[in-house]
């Protein structure tokens, strides 16, 4: 190029002049071969649908720069672009000759700075959410007043103490374990992903993980993928409270239990040590209670058990039975009498009736008995005449031979009465002798039988003579 | 296993200090609730309730009683900043 058209120095030939679409045109030649990068913040936006592209101004402290972009390219960056963000932009200068106005034409477009972590974050955890790791049914319950804490947070500052105290003063039985790991910088989500292993290995029943307030980048850390699955399949439920409220990171939405502060993470472990404190006073009582409760029921059970006629008056138990016993008794002694008169009177009838037939029941046989009479009176007289010849001479014989039977007796006892006579004691008393007896009959052998004066009866041949002793000698 | 399933097992009841703070807690809750319900009998109820007598007496006696053990398994722990020395530092 030789030269500026229209721009001759003073003192040289001058042109003719350009018109203006000629400037332009110049102008629009000199800017467009120039493609730079810049950085800048979005300020105004418009994104209408419909356009054929997106309108926007990038700006720093001390100036603004109208930029456009063609809609195919805008949706292939895939970026979104907000007032605010910080973009990195490649373009060039054009011009717009109609207006006279110079704009940025933007090929691509990214986020700068924090923009740019934020949109990889948002990337990830879109990811991550996509594959169910936030997922509401996969947060678990924290166990209730559990033996063993693990703490993953960094070994200074007021964190950890804070977390230790809160932890202390709710329920100081909780074992803690403390993994002191950096938790920013490079190698933070690393150490923590370490430290979460090793206090779970240790025997924490849920892990708090920790950290203070910071800028965005400082948590980057806790936006980690390797961080963020590690917490996913933690065998224990794990509890964050990263951070101030509005920051979330990606350990945040995976956690089982999001808490906005450290302390706040502390305090989701236990509950106030007067909630505590309360519940078991409240237990107690209720112990109590429905003890005095049971004692007082099981007592009124057995005074009403007690009060029972049945126990007030056993001898009530057999009622029953007893006007049983007497309404049977007395339809007996009404039943017997009628019986026994019923039956008096089947007796009678019976008697009556058998007299009636017994005449003429004998009858017949009375009939018998006469015809056999008849014919026995006819037959047994001549049935005695066989047998009485026999019978006349056996009784002759038996006269004869009884005539001479008594023969040989009658002459031995003539010779024993002969011999009786010469031996009688009459015999002798014939001869003179006499028997004395004394008074009881006795025959007196010796003097020593009698004494003077007993009486003495003496027998002689033709009678007694009584006699009294005199003397003996 | 769950707490209450340990409970509801017959068979000699463990050791009240061998029960974890949770596990004495749950046997209580649940012994209150048992007897609360009023279906035991007299003689069981009684056990029932010196059983809760004794798990509220450890749980009350293991909370009064405690003392924050903890074990630093990675890094140093730096002692907590006093009050006097986060004045310092604030000002």
């Amino acid at each position: 190029m030789t030269g500026v058209p229209g721009a001759e120095g003073p003192g040289g030939e001058a042109p003719a002049a350009l018109s203006v679409s000629a400037a332009m045109g110049l102008a629009k030649g000199a800017l467009e071969s120039v493609v730079v990068r810049l950085v800048g913040e979005v300020s105004e936006l418009s994104d209408k649908p419909g356009y054929k592209a997106v309108y926007f101004t990038v700006k720093d402290e001390k100036a603004a720069l109208p930029c456009m972009m063609w809609m195919n390219r805008y949706q292939a960056a895939g970026v979104p672009v907000a007032v605010g963000s910080l973009v990195e932009m490649t373009g060039r200068f054009s011009l717009y000759a109609a207006k006279g106005r110079m704009s940025f034409d933007v090929f691509t477009i990214a986020l700068a700075g924090e923009g740019q972590l934020r949109l990889q974050v948002a990337n990830l955890a879109r990811e991550l959410e996509a594959m169910g790791l936030m997922a509401p049914e996969r947060k678990r319950p924290l166990p209730a007043y559990p033996q063993t804490v693990g703490i993953v947070t960094s070994p200074r500052g007021s964190v950890i103490h804070d977390m230790l105290r809160t932890l202390r003063r709710r329920y100081p039985l909780a074992k803690v374990l403390v993994a002191g790991v950096p938790v920013e910088g490079p190698g933070a989500a690393d150490a923590m992903v370490d430290g979460l292993a090793k206090v779970v290995f240790g025997g924490a029943e849920l892990v708090l993980l920790g950290r203070g307030g910071g800028s965005f980048e400082d948590l980057m850390p806790f936006n980690d993928r390797r961080l963020a699955r590690t917490i996913a399949a933690c065998p224990v439920p794990v509890v964050t409270g990263i951070g101030h409220e509005p920051d979330t990171t990606i350990a945040d939405l995976v956690a089982d239990v999001r808490a906005s502060t450290p302390t706040a993470a502390a305090e989701a472990v236990a509950p106030t040590r007067q909630e505590t404190d309360g519940r078991l006073a409240g237990l107690g009582q209720r112990l109590g209670r429905s003890m005095e409760l049971r004692l007082t029921g099981a007592a009124r059970s057995v005074e009403r058990i007690a009060a029972l006629s049945l126990f007030r008056e056993p001898e009530r138990l057999f009622d029953g039975e007893a006007l049983a016993l007497d309404d049977l008794a007395g339809r007996l002694s009404r039943a017997l009498p009628a019986m026994l008169r019923e039956d008096r009177h089947r007796v009678g009838l019976l008697a009556e009736g058998l007299a009636r037939m017994l005449p003429s029941a004998l009858a017949a046989p009375g009939a018998a008995v006469a015809a056999s009479r008849d014919r026995l009176a006819v037959r047994g007289a001549t049935l005695t005449d066989r047998f009485a010849g026999q019978l006349a001479a056996d009784r002759q014989r038996l006269l004869g031979a009884a005539e001479h039977m008594a023969d040989p007796f009658r002459s031995a006892l003539s010779v024993s009465a002969a011999r009786l006579h010469d031996l009688s004691p009459l015999t002798v008393l014939a001869r003179g002798y006499a028997i004395a007896r004394d008074g009881e009959g006795a025959v007196v052998r010796s003097t020593a039988q009698v004494e003077p004066g007993a009486p003495l009866t003496v027998t002689v041949a033709d009678g007694a003579i009584d006699c009294v002793v005199e003397k003996t000698r | 296993m769950t707490d209450t399933e340990k409970i509801a097992e017959e068979g000699a009841p463990r050791a009240v200090g061998e029960l974890t703070f949770r596990e004495a807690l749950a046997e209580l809750e649940s012994i209150v609730a048992v007897l609360e319900s009023n279906t035991l009998e007299l003689e069981d109820s009684l056990t029932a309730y010196e059983r809760g007598v004794a798990l509220l007496g450890s749980l009350q006696k293991r909370l009064a009683g405690a003392e924050q053990q903890v074990e630093v398994l990675m890094g140093e722990l730096v002692a907590a900043p006093t009050d006097e020395e986060r004045d310092t530092t604030l000002s």
